[in-house]
């Protein structure tokens, strides 16, 4: 372990950071695996997704010095150094993501923003899910009476989107499976420390 | 001591996790509202309603901006204090350490002398060493002696009168920020 870890001046994550994180992570599992696409509960899930997103991006502008993109530019070339040094077995601290992982944290960003967008589009205003079950199946009925021509339109761009939809949604475990083997990998090299930063916000061994 | 440091912070350290699930909460509201002014505008056009609600969200947003600025702040003068106070006390126990060398205690004298300096009672101090309280009056006894002073009080304000004579660099630094503080709260 590098001197600084063990002077305790490394430091873990700060509080939006690993609400934002965690909040995010329990809705990709609960609507990527357990419940079921469109229902109320997917939806408002999916919505809170997206605002702490949207919190956790303004956090990238504004945050604390670890949490701002300036402390892990995307570069795939360092990203590369990086994974030649975990080959090797060497290894050097980053104070914030290490190059790789930061790579995976704009990919996951990325395949959030269109999770999540075309979830949106597709579920439309928060405030409709909020009106009585009565009405939400009116308009469903008036959708399957008003014409065939205006429901295949409807249908076919919600095809489109569904279908975005659901690639992105899959390509998001992915990643957040690769995410976690990662997380593992650097876990038996570093030990617990990487994980804790992550959960309590410590990650020195000396607090 | 590291528990007394533990509960100097620990209100520090929660503060910034109360702010940042509010900050969510916040977050949350304005998502809500700025999509249903989004769905409402490409519905009905701008009327009265939906500019009043356009300006709500906007609000909401500067909101949480300026609740995430002010989160920062506020976690970066906690770590700031934090800094200055490892190096305040620090610098404390590097004039502590310098003293008893200089008085030339025995080892054991000095450990008597620093539970007398944290105010730790003879009776204590004789059990935590497990010697005889004649022990441990014996030695605090030499110890002031050493130290060419008159007894516990006298002792621990060599150390008071040190730290206030010359200006250290971190507790300064903790003066100021504790003064911070106090404004802001």
């Amino acid at each position: 372990m590098s001197a600084a870890v063990r002077e305790g001046r490394v430091r873990g994550w700060d509080p939006l950071v690993r609400l934002t994180h965690w909040g995010i992570a329990a809705v990709v599992l609960v609507n990527g695996l357990l419940d079921e696409g469109g229902s109320a509960l997917h939806i408002w899930l999916g919505y809170g997704a997206f605002s702490l997103l949207a919190l956790r991006l303004v956090w990238g502008l504004i945050g604390t010095e670890e949490a701002r993109f300036s402390a892990f530019p995307p570069r795939p070339a360092a990203a590369l150094g990086y994974a030649r040094e975990m080959a090797k077995g060497e290894n050097s601290e980053h104070r914030s993501h290490n190059p790789l992982g930061a790579l995976m944290v704009y990919a996951l960003w990325g395949t959030l923003i269109v999770v999540t967008g075309t979830g949106i589009a597709m579920a439309g205003s928060p405030l409709k899910t909020l009106e009585p079950r009565q009405e939400v199946a009116a308009t469903f009925a008036e959708h399957d009476e008003a014409g065939e021509n205006r429901g295949e339109r409807d249908g076919e761009e919600g095809g489109v989107l569904k279908e975005v939809h659901e690639v992105a949604a899959n390509l998001l475990l992915v990643l957040a499976a690769l995410h976690v083997a990662g997380v593992a990998f650097e876990t038996r090299r570093f030990g617990t420390g990487f994980v804790r930063g992550m959960v309590t916000g410590t990650r020195s061994d000396s607090l | 001591m590291q528990h007394g440091r533990r509960a100097f912070f620990g209100a520090g350290d929660r503060q910034p996790v109360v702010l940042a699930a509010l900050l969510a909460v916040q977050a949350f509201a304005a998502v809500f509202f700025v999509s249903d002014v989004i769905a409402d505008f490409s519905l009905g056009g701008a009327g009265l309603h939906t500019i009043f609600e356009a300006a709500v969200s906007f609000a909401l947003v500067l909101g949480v901006i300026f609740g995430g600025l002010e989160m920062r702040r506020a976690m970066e003068r906690a770590r700031r204090s934090e800094a200055a106070f490892s190096a305040a006390s620090g610098a404390l126990g590097d004039l502590i350490q310098n003293y008893f060398h200089e008085w030339a205690l025995t080892p054991a004298e000095s450990e008597v002398a620093l539970f007398a300096l944290k105010g730790v009672d003879l009776g204590d101090i004789a059990e935590m060493r497990g010697s005889a309280p004649g022990t441990v009056r014996a030695q605090l006894a030499h110890i002031y002696a050493k130290a060419g002073v008159s007894g516990r009080a006298q002792l621990v304000s060599l150390f008071i009168e040190d730290l206030l004579a010359g200006p250290m660099p971190g507790l300064e630094g903790h003066a100021r920020s504790s003064r911070e503080r106090d404004r802001a709260g």
